[in-house]
């Protein structure tokens, strides 16, 4: 049987309908005007033990949702949820047990304490052997040297720190299954390879299921055999990565910022790419920013050397960037019928 | 129940963390003793007795009354109304814990630390500094109990004040009323022998003089005897039991509605 198994789930939220301004202010402290938001609709999946799964998705799109669903937080408006053979809503306490969680963006240490001293209440909270918590501390230490950081204050840990003690502390209990919710949100290209190779060591040590959500595709790629993902409370794939992959790996955005920029420019630069490298070579020439135009092509169909030269040749260009291609780009790409 | 004990361990270190919050608060406490002590002196002036208490009991009351004011703020509501609005909420609720017992030990070791930043210093300022005669008898062994059941319930009303914010996600109109209704009816600002009769009555049977008065005439007046305490201490230990109980299905019906915010 499969650790989670999802089926037709559903989440439902009422929001009010808030209005504009002062006076809407007042008026919505009467209102009953609620508009309802399906945050998930419809989602099926199964995921086995041992797995490391990208759940990816655009903001909103529904991730934190299922996640929150999974660890008992939120119960679904209807649908059938079980982790472990448990349903998550009924055995929150029984489940936390076997679970670890991180959200990115908040922090499940004590933020005054030093570290070491949340690892032992945490100790002390999840019943965890005197001789086993000394082992996993030892495995901490080998994996990210977290000796050095026992005796400093939570909260003056850097956020690439922070969030490496709060990954290992995820762990500390040995749950079957952990939820990372955007785990390197915010930091730079070097943290983020360190927390990738925390995790894919975590994940061998005890062949610990990993749920991964995230919006950095390097993540899923770095990680992630299984990759499913979610639109608008839909799921839009589900399967194997090295699909998924060929269709992000290749693709990059070139950003220009171009001398008399106006707008009749993107409608320009896209005849003229296609007239020059003919109409076959899939480029999409879009704007995402103010003054920066972007060209999103194939890599594996037109080198970029060429791509810029052109661009170089025949416009005056103020500055370059290049991009790999973001989540809205895939999605839309999957949308698009990309994925067959 | 054992796994809740580090959290009492745990908020007692975070308040140690904050020394010049410790110091501030002892200093803070010794000039309100001071203005109560001339401000209470100067309406006695040239009485013995106002109200049946004498100048020494309405300063005893008054004095420990402040300090047990400051131990009895749980906060729990606003800790709960900031957990709610940013969310950090989940971070709990993926703990093998009971949200609830979670408030309650959290609240207990800010309250052990309090005990010793507070009402020992206070204590010891009142009776060395102000020369106040501590009254002998069987109330001050009932104190300690009492003020248990004082914490239980004053735990209570503010975890069910937090609640209110799984709805309206605010809570700051309903805390400030809360606050004025509970220091004023409780006693905690004048000694209820001050109310006209007939609210005194009625107060009696309210469940905020169970949070200040009766922990304070346990002491103002520990020379009563076992038949004033003893109906006192089980009408507190009546409405903890009550809001203890009346908190939990509350939070039961709100963790439904919760709605943590991102997702």
């Amino acid at each position: 049987m499969s650790l989670i198994h999802i089926e037709n789930l559903n989440k439902h939220f009422k929001v009010l309908n808030r209005r504009e301004g002062l006076s809407g202010a007042f008026r919505d402290l009467f209102s009953g005007n609620y508009k309802t938001v399906e945050a998930v609709s419809g989602i099926s999946f199964d995921i086995e033990a041992g797995e490391i799964v990208g759940y990816i998705g655009p903001n909103g799109a529904g991730k934190s949702t299922t996640i929150k669903m999974m660890t008992g937080i939120l119960q679904p408006t209807s649908g059938v949820i079980e982790v472990n053979g448990l349903v998550p809503y009924y055995n929150r306490i029984r489940q936390a047990q076997t679970m670890g969680v991180v959200f990115g963006q908040r922090t499940q240490l004590w933020w005054d304490l030093p570290v070491i001293e949340s690892f032992k209440i945490l100790r002390e909270i999840y019943k965890v052997d005197e001789k086993i918590f000394n082992q996993q501390m030892e495995m901490f230490n080998d994996l990210v040297g977290l000796k050095a950081l026992h005796m400093q204050q939570v909260r003056t840990l850097s956020l690439g720190q922070r969030m490496l003690c709060d990954i290992a502390a995820s762990f500390l209990h040995n749950p079957k299954v952990v939820f990372l919710d955007e785990p390197t949100i915010g930091l730079d290209i070097s943290v983020k390879a360190k927390i990738r190779s925390l995790i894919k060591k975590l994940n061998t040590e005890h062949k610990t299921t990993i749920i991964l959500t995230t919006h950095d595709l390097g993540d899923v790629e770095a990680l992630c055999t299984r990759i499913i993902i979610i639109d608008k409370g839909k799921i839009l794939y589900d399967g194997d990565i090295k699909k998924v992959n060929a269709l992000f790996g290749a693709y990059r955005t070139l950003k220009l910022q171009v001398d008399n920029f106006n707008e009749s420019t993107l409608q320009v630069l896209q005849e003229k790419m296609t007239s020059h490298f003919g109409t076959d070579k899939n480029f999409t020439v879009s704007q995402t920013e103010e003054f920066w135009t972007d060209i999103t092509f194939d890599q594996a169909l037109t080198p970029l050397s060429d791509v810029l030269n052109f661009v170089m040749k025949n416009f005056s260009v103020l500055d370059v960037r290049i991009v790999e291609i973001s989540m809205e780009n895939v999605v839309q790409k999957v949308y698009d019928g990309a994925l067959g | 129940m054992r796994i809740y004990l580090p959290l009492i361990r745990a908020s007692y270190m975070v308040s140690l963390v904050y020394r010049f919050g410790f110091l501030f608060s002892i200093l803070g406490n010794v000039i309100y003793l001071g203005v109560a002590y001339y401000l209470w002196r100067s309406i006695y002036q040239g009485r013995d007795v106002l109200n049946g208490l004498t100048f020494n009991e309405t300063f005893l009351y008054v004095g420990l009354g402040s300090a047990i004011f400051i131990l009895l703020k749980t906060y729990a509501d606003w800790i709960i109304h900031f957990e709610i609005q940013q969310g950090t909420i989940a971070t709990y609720l993926t703990k093998p814990l009971d949200f609830q017992l979670y408030s309650l030990f959290t609240n207990f070791g800010a309250l052990l630390m309090n005990l010793s930043a507070i009402a020992i210093p206070t204590a010891i300022v009142m009776i060395f500094v102000f020369k106040v005669q501590v009254v002998y008898g069987i109330g001050l062994f009932l104190f300690p109990i009492s003020f248990m059941f004082a914490f239980l319930i004053s735990f209570s009303i503010d975890f069910f004040v937090g609640l209110i914010s799984f709805y309206s996600e605010s809570v700051w109109g309903v805390t400030a009323t809360k606050d004025i209704i509970v220091t004023v009816l409780s006693g905690g600002l004048i000694p209820l022998q001050f109310f006209p009769e007939a609210m005194q009555k009625v107060l009696y049977w309210l469940p905020f003089q169970a949070v200040y008065h009766t922990p304070l005439m346990m002491i103002t007046k520990a020379d009563l005897g076992w038949q004033t305490f003893l109906p006192m201490l089980l009408l507190q230990i009546a409405w903890a039991v009550i809001l203890l109980i009346g908190s939990r299905l509350f939070y039961n019906q709100a963790i439904k509605v919760i709605r943590i915010s991102g997702g």
